[in-house]
């Protein structure tokens, strides 16, 4: 299917206008519950950070810092500062590697996604040990979701169009 | 081939080509070794020599690839075991797992980057590779390069394999962790996709079916 220009533009808009308002609820709202030995525990992706980097654990909790709080963040605000100057003749270059790194590293935000399955798949041990997933976590995967398919339809060669959307 | 990749391609030296970042039109030039014509509006490599250079890495390592991805698949990964009692985990384990939840739209994009992405992304490479290093014109090729470009970055097996690492981290605090079979191959699995992005190079799949005479 083809799909003209200004319809990429539009659709980019809405997509990053969805994950501007889907980050909120993905951070507030928990991911997981981890329930051990009869303790339950909700996790956000911020309380997952702080969780690992309470253990002793600071390298590996920057990572997942990195991965899931900072990046999506930056991505958003990345596409969106694209999308806003978009029809302009302003800082082009810029903009152009700005879109090659966000499509470059995005990916990197489905860490939690993964690891919510990894700990769901092996910690099924009925009272023991429970991983269920939360409703945060679909907020999560959209936002994620949104991103990379905007990166992926607001293509480098818009930012050098001239006419304005 | 598609006539997008003619034009991008162009024809005799000294024509005009596309950039395939940008769009904007440059001038075809012979290069020499180490040299690469960069846009002069966005600065993206528009050509780059490609002199002795083959597709036989690629076609090489995305099979390899095929093969961790299945043993991958076929052996668990953890065993995670509290109070005596232990569980061992597949990679299609999680995603079962989210489904029996209800949250299938999880589980289908763990699924999709996890499994069907890398398993297309080898594929079409594997396919794509073989036919220029045998000079066979199989069918379907322009598909499968396109395949292989959308593909390339829904391949998360890198990615999936950090989080086993951060997932075996968070597990330890809770109980006792064994890596299994299974982890080594993601590892193989990751590092070889990383491989394969390196020498899949689509400038010289085009260079290569433009001169097995394939046209759209």
């Amino acid at each position: 299917m083809k799909i003209n220009n200004k319809l990429r533009v539009e659709l980019a808009r809405a997509l990053v206008v969805t994950a501007a308002l889907l980050y909120i609820p993905s951070n507030i709202m928990p991911v997981m519950t981890m329930t051990i030995v009869g303790k339950t525990e909700p996790l956000t992706v911020l309380g997952g950070v702080y969780e690992l980097y309470d253990s002793g654990l600071p390298l590996i909790a920057g990572v997942v810092f990195l991965a899931s709080f900072v990046v999506p963040f930056l991505k958003i605000a990345a596409l969106g500062w694209i999308l806003f100057l978009h029809g302009t003749p302003r800082l082009r270059e810029r903009r152009n590697a700005l879109h090659h790194i966000v499509h470059k590293v995005g990916s990197w935000s489905m860490i939690d996604i993964f690891l919510l399955a990894v700990l769901a798949a092996v910690g099924q041990l009925g009272s023991l040990a429970a991983v269920t997933a939360e409703s945060g976590a679909i907020f999560f995967c959209i936002v994620m979701i949104s991103c990379l398919l905007a990166a992926e339809i607001y293509k480098p060669r818009l930012i050098w169009e001239t006419t304005t959307t | 081939m598609s006539t997008t990749l003619t034009s991008q391609l162009g024809g005799a030296k000294g024509d005009w080509i596309r950039c395939p970042n940008c769009d904007a039109s440059c001038r075809e030039r012979e290069l020499s070794s180490g040299e690469e014509l960069r846009c002069t509006r966005c600065g993206a490599t528009v050509l780059q020599f490609t002199g002795r250079k083959t597709l036989q890495p690629a076609l090489a390592l995305s099979v390899a690839g095929l093969l961790a991805l299945v043993l991958a698949n076929s052996s668990p990964v953890l065993v995670f075991s509290v109070a005596g009692r232990d569980q061992s985990g597949y990679i299609i384990t999680g995603v079962r797992e989210l489904i029996a939840q209800g949250y299938w739209p999880i589980a289908a994009l763990v699924f999709f980057a996890g499994i069907l992405a890398p398993l297309l992304y080898l594929t079409s490479v594997a396919y794509v590779s073989s036919a220029c290093c045998f000079h066979v014109r199989l069918p379907r090729l322009v598909d499968l390069i396109r395949l292989s470009e959308q593909m390339e970055s829904w391949n998360l097996v890198p990615v999936y394999s950090i989080a086993t690492v951060v997932s075996v981290v968070k597990l330890r605090m809770l109980g006792g962790v064994q890596w299994e079979f299974g982890a080594q191959w993601v590892l193989a699995l990751a590092v070889i996709s990383l491989f394969v992005q390196q020498t899949f190079n689509h400038r010289l799949v085009t260079e290569r079916l433009i001169s097995m005479g394939v046209e759209p």
